[in-house]
């Protein structure tokens, strides 16, 4: 209690105590991570972790502790989902699993959308990461993942670069230096309650955006179609391109060799068709 | 019960943009990369968002702006994962493995 100090205004956020809330959260987020040991120290980097979030959720709430607002409760659920599924996209050993993980953190950035009144850019997060994103990630990771080194199949926790973090020390603290930073930025002096404005249905809705759209952002609008448009050639031209070495290299002056684009040219599981090659290449 | 103010959605973002960034550098597997650095788009997502929300009484033009601005970081980002995820299926395909470390010879 008295590490937080008390002004006029509210109170603020001790900036010592976020410092070491991140150090300690980073602590805990070092023995989540995967790598060989034991499922009780992850655990307990678990539990470490939360003890952190839940001091730094009551500070946020003394630190704003005022007139009700009836939406408080539900950015307090959706921010702990969105964190507790980025911690686990980052911590989980399956690399389905992260993907599913970061669904719900998805989900629970809409729900803070919506809180905001932007709920046309709930939708369209939800329609871009959670349709299309995400299952392009699934995708790929079926796609490459079922022959992965160890022979690990759909059973088992995916081959060695999964199991094992790199340098997780020097990772965590670059990223809870960055997060202690940023907090004490945006808590160094923040006017405590400030009006938010009221707005109505009228105000925020999707035809005004689009208005503002096609108004004032029309040659970038159009401009971000053509880079969806490139990028898509270029992920074909990119996956297209049949550039493969041998699984180990033979020799030490095996060169890559280049496959042609002939959409025949792909291997097919079990074909008959004289055409077409068949799927073990040989 | 709280009043919900700026900071709160800022810390938010910050706390999902600083969890990307531990993911990308420690883990191992290029899909999970990827994966984090879509979580960090998220964390600037919801602080345009916040922003362009708080400054509406000022200017309600910059609640649309922020609006467009993440609408553009989503075209980003997916532009980004499609190019990604292509280049994942190449770099799998040369050396059967999704371990960025397979790749350290690119350190020089």
């Amino acid at each position: 209690m008295n590490l937080l100090a008390s002004t006029t205004a509210g109170t603020v956020v001790y900036p010592l105590l976020l410092i070491i809330l991140c150090a300690v959260a980073g602590v805990g987020t070092v023995l989540m991570l995967p790598a060989r040991r034991e499922k009780a120290m992850r655990t307990i980097g678990g539990a470490i972790v939360l003890v952190a979030a839940v001091i730094l959720a009551s500070t946020l709430i003394r630190f704003s502790a005022g007139v009700g607002d009836p939406m408080g409760v539900y950015f307090w659920i959706f921010a702990a989902l969105a964190t507790f599924g980025a911690l686990r996209v980052i911590t989980h050993p399956r690399p389905v699993y992260s993907a599913v993980y970061f669904l719900l953190t998805t989900f629970a950035s809409a729900g803070i959308f919506v809180l905001l009144w932007a709920e046309f850019m709930a939708a369209a997060l939800i329609l871009i990461y959670a349709g299309a994103i995400l299952v392009t990630y699934v995708f790929v990771i079926m796609l490459a993942s079922h022959a992965d080194q160890g022979g690990g199949g759909a059973g088992s926790d995916g081959g060695e670069c999964d199991q094992v973090s790199r340098e997780p020390l020097a990772a965590a603290t670059i990223g809870f230096g960055l997060m202690a930073l940023l907090l004490y930025v945006i808590f160094d002096k923040a006017p405590v309650n400030r009006a938010v404005g009221e707005l109505s249905t009228r105000d925020v809705s999707v035809q005004r955006l689009a208005e503002y759209l096609f108004s004032h952002q029309l040659v970038n609008l159009e401009l971000a179609g053509v880079i969806l448009t490139l990028a898509m050639v270029g992920a074909i031209v990119i996956a297209r391109r049949r550039m493969w070495s041998p699984l180990a290299p033979k020799s030490a002056n095996d060169k890559f060799e280049i496959g042609d684009d002939n959409p025949h040219s792909l291997p097919v599981v079990g074909t008959d068709n004289p055409r077409q090659k068949e799927f073990p290449e040989n | 019960m709280t009043q919900l103010t700026l900071q709160h959605f800022l810390a938010l973002g910050s706390i999902l943009f600083a969890l990307g960034m531990v993911g990308f550098l420690c883990r191992r597997n290029l899909i999970i990369m990827f994966l984090c650095t879509e979580l960090m788009f998220q964390g600037i997502a919801i602080n345009l968002i916040a922003f362009g929300r708080y400054h509406f009484a000022s200017d309600p033009q910059a609640f649309f702006a922020a609006q467009s601005f993440v609408i553009f970081v989503l075209v980003i980002a997916a532009a980004e994962a499609v190019l990604a995820l292509g280049l994942v299926v190449l770099l799998y395909r040369q050396k059967r493995t999704l371990d960025s470390q397979a790749w350290q010879e690119l350190k020089g």
